[in-house]
């Protein structure tokens, strides 16, 4: 059984009776008189309408909240009056510095006046007018298969997290719920398109599934984030800007251009946050190294999905002729280095530069690069 | 850390070998080769765009989803070929009638193009002015219990997204819907209450009981029933009950937008109960015991001075003992259609005898009487 | 000549002019509903109208004839109709006292009837389309059947109630 109230509302007679009376019109009204911070919030920009960062105002808001919440372990918002008798949220995180990111605020503002609708808002029409051939439209349709695979991932960890999130941390919540349905949003513009070019669905990516289970199973939220948000999402979105560069059709490229717009707040939420824990929790330093170590493990491995190197190669030489391949190789090649440079440039702006000399994967890039050097 | 590779892949010799092949211009082409089955999603109406209803097509379809969904424990895109070695994810929601409703694609679809954002799409620059500090008071009280209601509900949606097999796409995808439409309702409660120029109200503990009751719940059917169908029909008769008493068009748009998506979410907890109760009718005991114990919630949370009395006082227009006798009326009359139309939604979804069982409904007797 | 309210000809004169408002409706959303206008006491018996959405648009207007299934009907007699569009037509939209949802609120003014709870949630789910639709009567130039017309528009637009 769930957890139950501290009363049965129903068969509480002092509760019924009070219920009873205030429908006569008899009010206790001291919530009225509760002594509270009155502030009458308006929008700095009136073209930006009334924002979360007008609201940071006294102990309403985020900037003077606390490194550690203390008080509020109940579902109040932050700057409620809290009265005794509030239920515990059973709340796992309580340190502001383990979700915090700088401009959080921002991102979800952004974030909900920037939804935009897979179904209406992509020229599908325009789309399936065009008729792929077989190398390109499968190769295609493979990597949308990839793609609609792994979008979700983002959807479950967050929201798995965001309950067990201290209530006062809610611009966070909300950024999460945003999160979750621009994923869902990502899986279902790559299904429908793979479903749309005729091809259907092609082989699921065994080497990524183990991947993502890495991701579903993270210890932490500190450590979901970091390996979702900056090392898995910052990859991804390198792979989008990709594939809007080699997408078959002008639809195609939208799509890209839409889908890179959402990974791109994410990654911002994923760049501040580790500037936030790097400048206010410097001791988690060897911690995020260890699990950006396994995390680096599951990028190298990523040899092995060649569901997804493949198809790379294809659409980047525009066919599977020798010659296109050789040249879908060396296009897939560099933007694999391309992908990993700014992995590690995006880990060095938020305080961790050190990172390149310890990581594996740096290593083997630039042995990759050299090679690459040498041959051309 | 939670889980590791079984391989030291900068150690596989066997990746590096892979790799040369490739980059030599030797691709395996495994995936090429599959044997999958093809198919074209078309958009049926083109003024909708292709919607998921259009993707319904055999092995890819919802309609394809078998009751107990065995061997799919990976995030692998339905209908997609499954390679020999896959992992568990850990899904333990992989019963198909515990979470589906008919029409919840509709409901997604719907949920997506009636979005709005609070910044923007309330004009609250309108509400500066405002000096009646007793409506003001109240209206931040109501919506500050509001924010409350509007937390839980979006934990309630993201507290199972997790665990619900990745099968069940379209599913999982309304319940992000929820969260995105609820974490708007998180914002745009907390906006009014800090525009009102009382800052926010006192939290709820009956109100915020009751919540911890309803999101507790243990099972998905629980869950549901509780969070979308009894506190969604009652949160669907505030924000009516808001909307009509707004005196600016700033607090009747906020009521009624925010009124859309609790109604989609109420739309959707009824569906399930009925699809639950047709394929698993033995249910039907369980869900009306769960009932019979937890409607107490929602009195809890409406019933609670936090939202009621403030309900009175701008139904009422005033603190004058006629202004409260007035707005005492208008609670009494709201709790009470918000019982019956609750209990006409339980009905509906198959929840036969719910008026003679419902404690709610004996407490709206004993306050007629 | 202006159409009469209520009539087949009054609903067609709105269902113009939201197609005029293609890009607002379409920002709201898909709105999918089939629902009756009921007009108690317009002449021997009362007038009734059924009116479906689809997608943006409002693709037909019937009157008691239509075979539809009506999610829900809202009704009331001849004058909650005239007070309601005589707001709309002076103010260009419903005031906040004069909106559907408040009409319909308790059914004092008008009603809103249903046989099934899904139906009938569809007045929710759309309501803001609804309350759109509706007002789009400020830009009618239509009669009641007693010959007068609604008030002229006022200036300026006042939305929120005194």
């Amino acid at each position: 059984m769930s957890y139950l109230s501290t009363t049965d509302f129903t068969e509480d007679e002092a509760f019924v009776d009070r219920f009873q009376r205030t429908m006569k019109g008899d009010l206790d009204l001291s919530w009225l008189d509760e002594p509270r911070e009155r502030v009458g919030c308006r929008p700095e920009n009136p073209r930006r309408g009334l924002t979360f960062r007008d609201l940071d105002v006294g102990g309403y808001g985020f900037s003077e909240m606390p490194e550690v919440i203390r008080k509020n372990r109940s579902f109040a918002p932050r700057g409620a009056a809290l009265a005794d008798g509030l239920p515990d949220l059973q709340a796992d995180v309580n340190r502001k510095s383990e979700v915090w990111a700088y401009n959080v605020e921002g991102y979800y503002e952004e974030a909900m006046t920037r939804q935009w609708n897979a179904t209406t808002d992509i020229p599908w029409a325009d789309l399936q007018a065009h008729e792929l051939p077989e190398d390109i439209g499968k190769a295609y349709a493979q990597l949308l298969t990839f793609l609609t695979e792994v979008e979700m991932i983002a959807t479950d960890v967050p929201a798995k997290w965001l309950g067990r999130l201290n209530a006062d941390f809610f611009e966070v919540k909300n950024f999460i719920a945003t999160q979750a349905m621009d994923e869902a949003r990502h899986a279902e513009i790559f299904r429908k398109r793979a479903l749309s070019t005729g091809w259907g669905l092609m082989r699921a990516s065994a080497h990524n599934e183990f991947n993502l289970k890495f991701l579903r199973d993270a210890d932490s939220f500190a450590e979901a984030s970091l390996t979702l948000h900056l090392q898995a999402e910052g990859m991804v979105l390198t792979l989008f800007r990709f594939s809007e560069y080699i997408s078959p059709t002008e639809g195609d490229k939208k799509l890209f251009r839409l889908v890179m717009q959402d990974e791109a707040r994410h990654v911002g939420y994923g760049m501040q946050h580790l500037k936030w824990v790097l400048d206010h929790y410097p001791e988690r330093r060897e911690a995020i190294h260890r699990h950006l170590d396994e995390a680096e493990n599951f990028v190298f491995g990523a040899v092995y999905a060649t569901e997804v190197l493949e198809p790379f190669i294809i659409l980047a030489g525009k066919g599977l002729k020798k010659e296109n391949v050789a040249e879908g190789i060396r296009i897939t090649m560099a933007f694999n280095l391309k992908q990993t440079d700014e992995y590690f440039e995006r880990l060095a702006k938020c305080g961790l530069p050190e990172r390149r000399d310890r990581s594996r994967l740096w290593k083997a890039t630039e042995m990759a690069r050299q090679s690459m050097a040498s041959a051309a | 850390m939670g889980y590791f590779a079984e391989t030291d892949f900068f150690e596989d010799g066997q990746l590096i070998e892979l790799l040369n092949q490739i980059l030599a211009g030797n691709l395996t082409l495994e995936w090429y080769r599959v044997d999958n089955v093809r198919a074209r999603a078309v958009a049926a109406d083109p003024r909708r765009g292709l919607t998921y209803a259009d993707c319904n097509l055999g092995q890819y379809g919802y309609d394809d989803i078998p009751e107990l969904v065995r061997n799919r424990n990976s995030m692998a895109a339905r209908g997609s070929v499954l390679p020999a070695k896959l992992p568990d994810l850990g899904y333990t929601i992989n019963r198909k009638s515990d979470v589906w409703a008919d029409g919840v694609v509709v409901l997604y679809e719907e949920a997506k193009t009636r979005r709005w954002a609070p910044a923007v799409d309330v004009p609250w620059a309108e509400l500066a002015a405002r000096f009646d500090r007793t409506r003001e008071a109240a209206m931040a009280q109501l919506s500050t219990l509001l924010a409350e209601v509007a937390l839980v509900a979006m934990e309630a949606a993201a507290r199972w997204v997790f665990s619900i097999n990745q099968e069940f796409l379209e599913l999982k995808s309304f319940l992000c819907a929820q969260m995105i439409d609820e974490a708007r309702h998180v914002e745009a409660w907390r906006k009014r209450a800090l525009v009102s120029g009382e800052g926010l109200g006192r939290a709820s503990v009956s109100a915020e009981q009751g919540l911890k009751e309803l999101l507790s719940a243990e099972t998905y059917p629980e869950a549901s029933v509780g969070v979308n169908l009894l506190l969604g029909s009652f949160v669907l008769a505030a924000c009516r009950a808001l909307a009509a008493l707004a005196d600016t068009h700033a607090d009747r748009r906020l009521a009624v937008l925010s009124m859309q998506d609790v109604a989609r979410s109420v739309a959707y907890g009824t569906a399930q109960v009925r699809y639950h109760l047709a394929h698993q009718p033995a249910r039907a005991a369980v869900l009306a015991e769960y009932l019979d114990r937890t409607e107490h919630t929602v009195l809890g949370i409406f019933g609670s001075p936090e939202f009621l009395e403030p309900l009175v006082l701008l139904a009422g227009r005033g603190q004058q003992p006629a202004a409260r006798a007035r707005g005492g009326a208008f609670a009494r009359r709201w709790f009470a259609t918000a019982v019956e139309e609750y209990l006409a939604r339980t009905a509906a979804a198959g929840l036969a005898a719910r008026e003679e069982r419902s404690r709610l409904a004996r407490l709206v007797r004993a306050s007629a009487a | 000549m202006p159409p009469s309210f209520p009539s087949v000809e009054f609903f067609e004169a709105l269902r113009r002019e939201m197609r005029e408002e293609r890009e607002r409706f379409s920002r709201l959303g898909f709105f999918d509903t089939t629902f009756g206008v009921r007009v108690l006491d317009a002449g021997d018996r009362p007038a009734e109208f059924v009116l479906t959405f689809e997608v943006f648009d409002c693709v037909a207007v019937e009157d008691r004839r239509s075979a539809r299934p009506r999610d829900f009907v809202l009704e009331g007699p001849l004058a909650a109709w005239r007070a309601m569009l005589d707001n709309i037509h002076a103010l260009g939209a419903a005031d906040t006292a004069h909106s559907v949802n408040t009409l319909t609120h308790f059914g004092e003014s008008l009603r809103v009837c249903y046989d099934d709870p899904d139906g009938h949630d569809k007045l929710y789910r759309f309501a803001e389309s609804i309350q759109e639709f509706f007002d789009l009567a400020s830009r009618v130039d239509f009669t009641y059947p007693d010959g007068s017309r609604p008030p002229a528009r006022h200036t300026p637009l006042e939305r929120s109630a005194p």
